[in-house]
């Protein structure tokens, strides 16, 4: 189904230019892993903190509200490298299993943060529940699965 | 130098250090464990320096900051530190020639040296500016170096795979 949209990638200006440059992949790669270092930091910092660990002396709402920007401006690198790092490569993506899994776990990650996560900060600041603790297992568990499947697409 | 090198090369010979060259799984097993971990090291000590620099956390205490996020920075390191041997362990014999290797041990030693300097110069004031949004010159400086040292330290490890 999502075929066409590789192929187009790969045929694209873009796809060309990842493929045959010489810095073009290595350099998305680096902002990649230096997105990965903030993103990974600032969602450690903010479930640590639901599970109370951390950040302790700061109020949930105040660390959430701070950091949640750092969170998705890091995201935003991440996704926008990730692009260019799939359009060097990205009918191999497509067949890789790693890839697709990586994917759909990202999908299941933004998707579970944006609309629970941040709803179960807003509600930890005044009544801290077992679904706050809930939350951030889960989403640690999603976030490092979205890594460890990114790290095996190299490895497929 | 020479001793060194003789070092990287009992190492790589080793049968710990043959064993997780040889091993399918080991090595990339260890490799992933060390990337991951640049999250709970590298990503906490950039929210400190950006807490520093006036750009998170504004109204929390750098003192408070820093002291309840270290820990953490060391779990960190630990991770790093026991990952990153065993990977030296099984290539050091290539380590040892390789510039992107060299460089990051460097910029390591630096890193090191960087909170040192700040913690025995302008953090023993830090009373004076603790609750400040935005910290003093030096202290801002010191945020920056240690975030350009950090990128450093990421860009030239990736780099080692590819000499």
């Amino acid at each position: 189904m999502l075929l066409p949209l590789f192929q187009a990638l790969n045929n694209s200006a873009l796809g060309a230019y990842m493929t045959n440059s010489t810095y073009g992949f290595a350099m998305a790669e680096v902002v990649h892993l230096l997105a990965l270092a903030l993103l990974g930091g600032t969602v450690l910092l903010i479930d640590l903190r639901l599970l109370g660990i951390g950040l302790r002396h700061q109020t949930v709402a105040r660390v959430a509200r701070s950091l949640s920007p750092l969170l998705t401006g890091s995201l935003v690198a991440m996704l926008v490298s990730g692009v260019l790092l799939v359009s060097g490569e990205a009918l191999k993506c497509y067949y890789n299993p790693a890839f697709r899994v990586k994917m759909l776990l990202l999908v299941v990650a933004v998707t579970f943060y944006f609309a629970l996560h941040r709803r179960v900060v807003a509600k930890a600041a005044i009544t801290p529940s077992l679904w706050t603790k809930a939350a951030a297992l889960i989403s640690l568990a999603l976030w490092l699965s979205v890594g460890l499947a990114g790290r095996a697409i190299g490895f497929l | 130098m020479q001793f060194l090198l003789h070092f990287c090369q009992w190492l790589y010979a080793s049968s710990i250090g043959t064993a997780i060259r040889e091993s399918v799984y080991l090595f990339p097993i260890i490799e992933t464990v060390h990337v991951l971990g640049i999250t709970l090291l590298v990503g906490t000590v950039a929210i400190l320096d950006l807490r520093l620099l006036g750009l998170t956390l504004r109204s929390e205490p750098v003192t408070q900051v820093a002291g309840q996020i270290l820990p953490l920075t060391w779990c960190g390191f630990a991770v790093m530190f026991v990952s990153g041997f065993l990977l030296f362990w099984a290539e050091a014999a290539k380590s040892y020639g390789n510039p992107a290797f060299r460089l990051k041990l460097l910029l390591l030693l630096l890193v090191g040296l960087n909170p040192l300097i700040f913690h025995f110069t302008i953090y023993r004031r830090v009373g004076t500016w603790d609750r400040s949004p935005v910290t003093p010159l030096r202290a801002r400086a010191a945020a920056v170096i240690s975030m350009a040292l950090w990128a450093g330290i990421i860009i030239a490890g990736r780099a080692i795979a590819y000499f």
